[in-house]
């Protein structure tokens, strides 16, 4: 019984995580968007914008195809569900412990969203989508292993897989060589996999640079939200990440979450997007640091 | 041991329908079916209280034995499943073939089973190969079944010769072994004398040979040739089965026969392992046949299993200790929830090749519309093999994990560090690869819109096939929302105490002393409640219906992405490994810009079969050729040949007397 009860107040403490963090998520992206704005000389939007945008699509109706089955209503939700899940499994700042998952059980959860959004990109039965599923499966092929090695990285460092014991153990003073080249990586390979500059580009419909925004192209309202809601949690998950787990600098986390958004809006702004193919090299380069990485450690 | 002969007993009266009459093929389907369902069932149930600690008597005639042990008892339970799920499945699938040679198959179906639970059992060397061979030559026959085909003929001579050269190398390690021990039985046959390079002679063919068994490249080169050729129960069955007694035979001699391991021998393990399941995924996601699709599928898995095994293997030489045997689970709780989670898929594609006709999935889409049913149980299996929380495919892959990352925690050397980061890379490749694979095979085939006229004459399958589909599906989502009585049945045949597996997976590692979590019941209160407050949130959304807007045009069917074109960026990010061969062309005679013509052609060879068998192949073929020069026919000759040796012999009796 008493088991039952910490586990219930585990979960209690999880959630109400993954909403506050679903609620800062917005802003977030709003801040990345407004650095970008800034550095381009341009004013731009409210960091607020973003709420705008999901109150809007929020009301709105849904056009869907006649040629869709049920699964094109449900993967938007998978995705959200997912997401957010994976939000409770991160380290918790009210002391709840996620008892359910490690890290891998994390990175393989944000699979189940990326299987019902890929499969769900070919329902609509168009050109696009397809394009944008079989490419977002392509940089997925070479984000994992990547991914991977970050992981068993950090875990060498730390010695457990529990993500709230890698980011106990994290040591945030000692800078290391594998420390350093570990933290490099893991922020290109974050970049990939929240698809941004420069693997792809969140904010055009351009079909020859895009890629999630392709498999969710069919999408509008209330199911668009949750897709656009759902993406901007996951940057938030993994800048968290990144600060607590791989940043080796002693400072608080969400001033650390906010230093990682700026410099996602400053190499956005320094580069380009790159070829498709290119993505390969790129990944590799991170790949190839974290091997160093780990023969140093 | 009594239950095990009724179960045979039962499988012998399925294989004597094969004497039925013509005109009784009807009775002789459903009794050799019924025959095999009930037989799985009883192994399956006395495997079940063999783990539970109920101990067999050990069957002794002569020199020959049978019996049953913690290892083999595992297999037991697997095969039982399988066989009952897959007999269900018979029983309506089999119809389709009745008029051509229904009470082969029915009769090939039980001596298949009974040969796979016999070998299991055996309990010395000789019987090991007796039924070893015979599952071979049922596999064989049931891989022929649909002899009139051309490709089917090939696929199942090349398996043929394929086994039979496995089966040679096995027979050399058991021969290698007995000569060193008392008998050939297996209790014996632990209490070898083998030393130094005969350990490392007898590790090699063993390894070859079940390796081959088990479709591990460099050895795959039948399995996706096979598979696709036989019946869809069949393949289930060989691809859920058979596999996996390759992984039983290994077993048996790494733990019983080899007990001391060289540390090379596991990092081989370990490492074609983990190769075979990188480019099993690879070629999985270029293939456009639903079955050879599974296959690849299959090598992938197999791959992960023995990488998982060899992974066992280290941690045992290089740690040891109790705690060691994580490897091993891996590979045990991976084999069995790979068994289930095959099985439905072949089932699957059996069920879209009954409705449809075809098995290219190319001319496929919107499927889902036409059989509900399999699509749904496609998904579950689909996103089982894509390893995805929720479904038992990610709980060994999970314990995978884990297993290797105990040995990266545990060995601080270098090489060890290495060797684990190059299998890490390689299962995120298989990993992530496995879910594309998946996603193209199931977006392709059962959503969009219908790319040809088969799919509009789909049907649903019968009550027999969508049962049996439906069993597995449950048991695909119960093994992984609840694995522990998998995992700690696991253990208690390894004998390795309960230290992990309460109400959820906790490992808790013996040098860190830290916990690494998996508890899928609490991750599925999750989803389901945070998914109830989703749906309400969109289930009253207001949804209009229309076309999709395509620049001012209707869409068509044709504008779909292809299996092909899904495909296409891994291909060409992966041409230096995949070598792919492709062919435009355009036919000039119509409008130079619009409307013309193109005909585009794609080979992808597997690279083993051309790089490695075909130069094999021409310089055997060669070697032959200029052997045939000796013998012509030509009496005279051979007179001069008679003449010749007979020279010789009194030249060589008179030099050395």
């Amino acid at each position: 019984m008493m088991n039952l009860q910490n586990d219930l107040q585990s979960l209690v403490l999880c959630l109400a995580q993954a909403m506050l963090l679903l609620l800062v998520a917005p802003m977030i992206t709003g801040i990345v968007k407004k650095v970008k704005a800034l550095l381009q000389n341009r004013v731009g939007s409210s960091i607020f914008q973003e709420y705008y945008d999901i109150k809007k699509w929020w009301g709105k109706p849904t056009m869907i195809t006649p040629y869709t089955s049920a699964l094109f209503k449900m993967a938007p939700c998978v995705y959200f569900v997912t997401t957010l899940v994976a939000a409770c499994m991160l380290p918790n700042f009210f002391g709840g412990k996620a008892g359910f998952g490690d890290v891998f059980v994390f990175v393989y959860i944000l699979a189940l969203g990326r299987f019902f959004m890929a499969v769900s990109s070919m329902d609509a039965a168009t050109a696009f989508g397809g394009m944008g599923g079989s490419r977002e499966v392509y940089i997925a092929a070479f984000v994992e292993p990547v991914i991977m090695l970050a992981v068993l990285s950090n875990v060498l460092h730390t010695g457990s897989t529990s993500l709230s014991g890698m980011a106990l153990r994290f040591d945030t003073v000692n800078l290391t060589v594998a420390g350093v080249l570990t933290c490099i990586a893991f922020f290109l390979v974050m970049l990939a996999e929240n698809s941004r500059i420069p693997v792809d580009n969140p904010d055009t419909h351009l079909e020859l640079t895009m890629i999630h925004e392709c498999m969710t192209l069919e999408y509008s309202g209330r199911l668009l939200a949750l897709i656009h809601w759902a993406s901007q949690l996951k940057l938030l998950m993994f800048l968290m990440l990144f600060s607590m787990l791989y940043l080796p600098l002693n400072l608080p986390v969400a001033l650390k979450v906010l230093l990682s958004a700026v410099a996602v809006g400053v190499v956005e702004t320094l580069n380009n997007k790159m070829r498709l193919f290119k993505v390969r090299v790129y990944l590799a380069a991170a790949g190839l640091m974290l091997l160093l990485a780990i023969v140093a450690q | 041991m009594d239950c095990f002969l009724l179960a045979a007993a039962c499988f012998g009266v399925g294989i004597l329908t094969l004497f039925f009459p013509h005109s009784l093929q009807r009775a002789a389907h459903w009794l050799a079916n019924l025959a095999s369902l009930v037989g799985s069932g009883m192994v399956a149930a006395k495997a079940w209280q063999v783990l539970a600690g109920d101990g067999v008597e050990p069957l002794v005639w002569g020199s020959y034995s049978l019996g049953v042990d913690g290892w083999s008892a595992i297999f037991l339970l697997l095969t039982g499943i399988a066989g009952v799920i897959t007999s269900i499945y018979a029983l309506g699938y089999a119809q389709s073939y009745e008029g051509s040679r229904l009470r082969l198959l029915g009769g090939m179906w039980n001596l298949f089973l009974v040969s796979m639970v016999l070998v299991l059992l055996a309990g010395d060397a000789f019987s090991f190969l007796l039924f070893w061979e015979i599952m071979a030559v049922a596999s064989f026959m049931l891989v022929n079944h649909e002899s009139e085909k051309r490709s089917t003929w090939t696929a199942a001579y090349q398996y043929l010769v394929m086994t039979s050269v496995g089966t040679a190398a096995i027979m050399i390690a058991f021969l290698l072994t007995g000569s060193a021990s008392a008998d050939f039985s297996f209790g014996a046959m632990a209490q070898n004398k083998l030393t130094g390079w005969w350990q490392h002679a007898v590790f090699a063919t063993a390894f070859i040979g079940f390796a081959l068994k088990a479709g591990l490249v460099p050895l795959h080169v039948w399995l996706p040739n096979a598979h696709p050729a036989a019946p869809s129960h069949v393949s289930a069955l060989m691809s859920g089965v058979m596999l996996k007694i390759a992984l039983y035979g290994f077993g048996r001699f790494m733990f019983s026969f080899l007990s001391t391991w060289n540390y090379w021998w596991c990092v081989i393990v370990m490492l074609v392992g983990a190769v075979s399941a990188f480019l099993g995924v690879l070629y999985a996601q270029m293939e456009n046949d639903i079955k050879r699709i599974l296959a690849y599928s299959s090598v992938e898995n197999m791959g992960v299993i023995f990488a998982a095994f060899g992974c066992g293997m280290l941690l045992k030489v290089l740690a040891g200790g109790n705690w060691c045997l994580l490897g091993f689970v891996a590979a045990l709780v991976h084999a069995f929830n790979h068994s289930i989670m095959k099985v439905l898929m072949f089932m699957s594609a059996g069920s879209i090749m009954h409705g449809t006709g075809s098995k290219n999935i190319e001319l496929f889409g919107g499927l889902a519309r036409k059989m509900p049913y399999t699509a749904l149980f496609t998904l579950v299996g689909s996103l089982a093999l894509a390893a995805i929380p929720l479904t038992n495919g990610f709980t060994g892959e999970w314990l995978v994990l884990q297993s290797f990352i105990t040995l990266a925690s545990t060995n601080a050397a270098q090489s060890t560090r290495i060797l684990v980061a190059i299998c890490f890379i390689l299962l995120g490749f298989t990993g992530a690869l496995a879910l594309g694979c998946f996603v193209r095979l199931y977006g392709i085939s059962f959503l969009g819109r219908a790319r040809s006229e088969l799919v509009e004459h789909a049907h649903e399958s019968d009550g027999f096939m969508l049962t049996a589909m439906g069993i597995s599906s449950i048991l695909v989502v119960a093994c992984g929302l609840y694995p522990v009585p998998v995992v700690q049945t696991i253990c208690n045949a390894l004998s390795i105490s309960k230290e992990f597996a309460a109400k959820d997976l906790a490992l808790q590692w013996a040098g860190t002393g830290t916990l690494a979590v998996f508890n899928p019941v609490l991750l599925l209160i999750l989803v389901a409640g945070i998914g109830l407050v989703i749906y309400l949130c969109t289930a009253n959304v207001f949804v209009e219906e229309n076309v999709t807007w395509n620049c001012g045009t209707y869409p068509t069917e044709r504008q779909q992405y292809s299996a092909t074109g899904f495909s296409k960026p891994v291909r060409r990010a992966f041409d230096y490994l995949l070598k792919p061969k492709r062919q435009v062309s355009y036919m000039r005679k119509d409008h130079a810009y619009f409307g013309r013509q193109l005909s585009y052609k794609l080979e992808i060879p597997d690279m083993i079969t051309e790089k490695l068998y075909q130069p094999f192949q021409k310089r055997f073929v060669g070697i032959s050729a200029f052997l045939r020069r000796l013998q012509q026919g030509s009496v005279r000759l051979y007179v001069s040949y008679v003449m010749a040796a007979m020279v010789l012999v009194l030249v060589w009796g008179a030099l050395y007397k």
